[in-house]
């Protein structure tokens, strides 16, 4: 994993203006991944759009931390759904 | 262009108070915001529609002159004239107060309607939605043939302006999505770039059938091959092969030549099969001599 991939949580916070307790409660969750290095905490880049996604819910539908869950794993759900859709209609091709 | 009916898309009537375009707007908000809709176009211009209509109806303003001007939007100069000489104060500031939804998406899009009759600069400003700091990531489609991804080549697309030279890697699929990272949008203060995702269409071109890295072909032989066996010319996609018909072979009988695929995705030097699914060919019309060898056939229980 490279450094410079990791955004500080403290960074973060104040990028964002949120408190540090919302990071800390998304991972509890387990909707975002923190990476600890020498007692400072980092998001992955890569997990940033998930961190943004969840933010934006919070912040413009007044969404619980409980309803992110729920969102967060629904959404997962469909884009596996979404998936193996795409999977089938090209495995139908074939028969077609 | 079109009169766009704010009321109608926020479902509401004209005499809803601020309150009541507040409500609407953001029920329908949490039914259409992107980030509850992943890959639904439909549902993000949707959104995009009534935040339009929120970023006019809530503004006293804005929804005086579209409740004055709104379906003779070509004359709405006239308000603007009238305004002036009633107030010197220019443009209409109030929007940035409002409280507006974004999502990762270009929400720079009103409609041709909306910046005719409030310019450009009168929306509330899609910099300042949300708090940002990645870039935006962008999505882009990509159409490509079936023959054009047999190998990985390098495609330069151009995006905004920009040209992104990339390498598609062989054997990528139909609806895949492929991420490019740091090709979004500039991150915002000292933030990382958007990523650029990239979907796959991919036409095929050819007279395969495709299944990830399968092939499949269809080949039509003769009744007589089919139950004697014999050696028929099949075309792969690296050209034709000589294949050999097992005596007794079935109408949708198949036979997988091994490794005579497309390429494996990201998997150097793999392939995936082809197979060859046989389609025996009935004689519709027979001759004389083919009736009576037919007769002969069918006295030996054929």
């Amino acid at each position: 994993m490279r450094k410079e991939d990791l955004i500080p949580a403290e960074e973060i916070c104040v990028h964002y203006n949120i408190e540090h307790q919302f990071i800390s409660a998304l991972y509890e969750s387990g909707i975002i991944e923190i990476v600890t290095v020498k007692e400072t905490e980092y998001i992955h880049c890569d997990h940033l759009a998930d961190f943004e996604r969840m933010m934006r819910l919070h912040r413009e539908l007044d969404i619980n931390l409980e309803g992110l869950e729920a969102i967060n794993h629904l959404l997962n759900q469909i884009n596996k759904l979404q998936e193996d859709k795409r999977k089938l209609k090209n495995r139908l091709d074939i028969y077609e | 262009m079109d009169f766009i009916d704010y009321y109608q898309l926020l479902e509401i009537d004209k005499s809803a108070t601020k309150a009541d375009v507040k409500k609407a707007y953001r029920k329908l908000a949490r039914k259409f915001h992107p980030d509850l809709n992943p890959n639904d176009k439909a549902a993000q211009a949707k959104f995009q529609q009534i935040n339009e209509a929120h970023e006019v109806l809530s503004d006293p303003e804005k929804r005086k002159k579209y409740d004055e001007f709104g379906k003779d939007w070509k004359h709405a100069d006239q308000f603007e004239e009238a305004r002036k000489q009633q107030s010197s104060a220019g443009g209409f500031g109030g929007g940035g107060q409002s409280r507006s939804y974004s999502g990762n998406f270009n929400d720079d899009t009103f409609s041709d309607f909306f910046e005719q009759m409030f310019g450009g600069r009168a929306r509330a400003g899609g910099s300042h939605r949300g708090a940002h700091f990645k870039g935006q990531d962008f999505n882009a489609e990509l159409q490509l043939r079936l023959s054009e991804v047999h190998k990985s080549e390098k495609h330069t697309i151009s995006l905004n302006g920009k040209n992104i030279r990339l390498t598609i890697p062989a054997g990528v699929e139909n609806g895949q999505t492929i991420k490019i990272k740091g090709h979004g949008g500039p991150g915002i203060q000292g933030g990382p770039e958007g990523d650029l995702y990239i979907t796959f269409n991919i036409l095929n071109d050819t007279s395969f059938r495709r299944e990830k890295e399968n092939l499949y072909s269809t080949e039509e032989i003769s009744l007589s091959t089919a139950a004697l066996g014999g050696e028929i010319q099949v075309k792969t996609f690296n050209g034709q092969v000589k294949l050999k018909v097992k005596p007794g072979t079935q109408n949708g009988g198949q036979v997988k030549l091994k490794g005579k695929g497309f390429p494996k995705y990201k998997k150097e030097d793999q392939f995936g099969d082809f197979y060859i699914i046989y389609k025996v060919k009935i004689p519709a019309d027979l001759t004389e001599k083919q009736k009576e060898l037919f007769q002969e056939l069918k006295k030996t229980g054929l």
